[in-house]
């Protein structure tokens, strides 16, 4: 392509103001999906900043994370869900180049136990709350390959 | 004395200075008086709470009262209020029976535990082997776990009585109990409010006296957000303090099990029986647990400032604008009382603090998106039948799951999408770093930071149902304790207008890892030294001694 490097923009970039505030919301009952009255003080950084990632895709999502949605509850889902990613979008904007991401709060190290086979005593009742079961067997209906 | 700020310190001279108010009490009495209940001869309407779990032991071995009397007691009022309420899910058929073997086992002149005859209640995300835990979600509705978990096999080892699971936002995804698939909660403050969330239905519990003691969740505020608009205690320990085995996991690096009580020693004596490491808990820490109980002290016994030289922090960010004046105020009345105290008090900045919540929801998005592939209809909870694995999966899912649950998984999913963790994960992590830096370096200056618990008091049932921004907005005091692992606690300091009575504030205090002995011991004589103030709900009997 020419020089002009286009970069196609499938993500929405943050609202012009939404990027320099913290947070956006409205106290009123109205679900209302514009940004209003700040709330909260200004970032620090007032670099806005577009996003080159994709939208989330929610019918694709719900494929991923194994749920059916309805026509329904993906045209209720999806706005909403937007706007939460874009509210996410804010982290972009901050200089985290020489931090180490923290995996958890505990620096504790050496905290497993031997890797050695245990009986649980009570079996039973786990095979009791199994929905599916023909003895010894948990019964599941068959894997269709999806193309 | 809580005294009126005529001349607010240098230090807080931004902020406006605030009156303090004494509350009366129009209580509607639902109980009469012939029950047994504990009686403490001196309890005015305005003395401080005493440590029930102490009077219930002191009661018990002095032979005064009786085990199953006083279950019988507990088990009365929780009836009375449950139709208002609906703080449990599930109640135990046992309660009398377990009452009666401690009464056995006292009468044999046999030992029993600091817990004998506790009532406790809990959270219906945590496993108990002979009660359902459906973690508030049809999806595991009537799943009866094998086992208990480690914090509840600890209650009962030490003679406690589970009396019910309680009521939560599905799997903890929530600030109000409005997620939970099966009922909401109400306040007992005002049973037109929520009671907070997602530990809603165990901090109500307390709150109403229908149990003494009881254990919640906090993954970003929800047992702290609760404790506040219920006007209880509500203690979150540190990262690790606790096992987390058999708490159904939302968001694995932010959860802990936390403690509900009506007064700071109850909520210590709750956390000593249930803390320490657990082989079956690979992030429980090995961290010596002190005795947590050796140190509430009699108010009477108190010098006079009793907390000298105390370093406390208020931090900067939390008392900004979005929250409400009348939790500003009742923080700042706190402020004075702790003056008062002794201790030295300043104002500190949190760099990064409000970016702690956007950071929060990527993290326990992306968890509990992992977390939550487990409930696929196969092993356990509900299965709707199909002739092909991945429809029973999907389906299965659809049914079982509430709206709220769902977008946080699709949420979650999308952060954690190949080409997205660096953009958003790693960098919620990265987060989270400057976070823990940032509390680290405030508390090296500090012993403990303080921070209203939530920006308002209890709002209405519905208020902020349609609007995930808002709800989450709420949680902004609360979530960077999770993120650093801190452990903090929240009790009541205040009131603001509201309900037939007024609606509670509630004041946290932030300590250093493993430090809960400083906050519990700060906590304590802050309460026992708060005057005017009773934060019984009038939907309890006035009178109820405490």
């Amino acid at each position: 392509m020419g020089s002009k490097g286009l970069l196609l923009l499938k993500g929405v970039a943050p609202p012009k103001k939404q990027s320099n505030y913290i947070f956006n919301y409205t106290r009123t009952r109205s679900s209302s999906w514009s940004s209003k009255t700040p709330i909260f003080r200004e970032c620090s950084t007032t670099t806005a900043t577009t996003s080159s990632l994709e939208p989330p895709d929610v019918p694709r999502l719900a494929e991923t994370a194994r749920i059916s949605l309805s026509p329904h509850e993906v045209d209720e889902f999806a706005p909403k869900i937007r706007q939460v990613i874009d509210w996410f979008g804010q982290l972009q904007a901050v200089d985290l180049n020489s931090v180490d991401p923290a995996i958890r709060a505990d620096n504790e190290t050496e905290n497993l136990r031997d890797d050695s086979p245990e009986t649980f005593e009570n079996r039973e009742a786990m095979i009791a709350a199994i929905p599916s079961y023909e003895e010894p067997y948990i019964k599941v209906p068959k894997v269709l390959n999806k193309e | 004395m809580l005294s009126t700020l005529h001349h607010p310190p240098r230090s807080l001279s931004r902020f406006l200075p605030s009156k303090s108010k004494t509350r009366s009490f129009h209580t509607k009495p639902i109980l009469s008086s012939s029950h047994p209940i504990i009686e403490q001869p001196h309890a005015s309407s305005t003395s401080p709470p005493q440590s029930q779990i102490l009077s219930i032991r002191h009661s018990l071995l002095s032979r005064h009262v009786t085990a199953t009397q006083l279950a019988e007691s507990y088990l009365t009022r929780l009836k009375l209020t449950e139709p208002q309420l609906n703080s449990f899910l599930h109640l135990s058929n046992n309660v009398l029976k377990e009452a009666q073997a401690i009464d056995e086992k006292i009468q044999r002149n046999e030992d029993v535990g600091p817990l004998a005859g506790v009532l406790v209640g809990v959270k219906d995300n945590i496993c108990t082997v002979d009660m359902p835990s459906t973690a508030g979600s049809k999806v595991l509705e009537n799943y009866c776990p094998p086992f208990d978990a480690t914090a509840v096999k600890r209650v009962k080892e030490l003679g406690g009585i589970v009396v019910g699971k309680t009521n939560l936002d599905e799997f903890g995804m929530g600030s109000t109990t409005e997620a939970s698939a099966f009922q909401v909660t109400a306040n007992p403050w005002d049973v037109s409010r929520v009671p907070g969330g997602s530990s809603g239905g165990s901090a109500a519990a307390v709150s109403a006296r229908q149990c003494v003691v009881s254990l919640g969740s906090d993954t970003g505020g929800s047992v702290r957000q609760p404790a506040s608009f219920c006007g209880v205690v509500g203690l979150k320990p540190t990262y690790g303090r606790v096992s987390r085995f058999g708490l159904m996991a939302y968001a694995s690096s932010l959860d802990v099990i936390g403690c509900f009580g009506s007064s700071v020693a109850d909520a210590g004596i709750l956390l000593n029986a249930v803390s320490g490491h657990d082989r079956l808990d690979a992030t429980s820490s090995k961290q010596e647990v002190p005795d947590f109980t050796s140190q509430f002290v009699s108010a009477t016994l108190l010098e006079s400032k009793p907390l000298k030289g105390l370093r406390v922090g208020i931090i900067r960010e939390t008392l900004d604008n979005g929250v409400d004046t009348g939790v500003k105020s009742a923080i700042l009345g706190a402020v004075s009382h702790l003056e008062e105290l002794g201790c030295t008090l300043s104002e500190v900045s949190l760099p990064s603090f409000s970016l702690g919540l956007p950071a929060y929801y990527i993290l326990a998005s992306s968890e509990s998106s992992s977390n939550l592939s487990r409930y696929d209809g196969v092993r356990y909870g509900n299965q709707v039948v199909a002739d092909e694995l991945n429809a029973l999966y999907e389906d299965s899912r659809a049914k079982g799951f509430g709206s709220e649950v769902k977008m946080r998984i699709l949420m979650g999913t999308y952060a954690l999408s190949a080409g997205y963790y660096d953009a958003y994960y790693k960098r919620a992590q990265q987060v989270r770093t400057l976070i823990q830096k940032s509390f680290k370096a405030a508390l090296d200056e500090n012993d403990i930071l303080i921070s209203p618990a939530a920006p308002s008091a209890a709002y209405k049932i519905g208020e902020k149902k349609n609007d995930p921004l808002a709800m989450y907005a709420g949680d902004i005091m609360t979530v960077n304790v999770n993120l650093a692992g801190l452990p903090a606690l929240v009790l009541p300091c205040g009131f603001v207008e509201g309900g037939p009575a007024g609606l509670p504030i509630g004041l946290q205090m932030i300590g250093a890892a493993f430090d809960e002995e400083k906050l519990l011991k700060v906590g304590h004589i802050f309460e026992q030294t708060l005057q005017d103030c009773r934060f019984v709900p009038p939907l309890v009997a006035d009178g109820f001694a405490q």
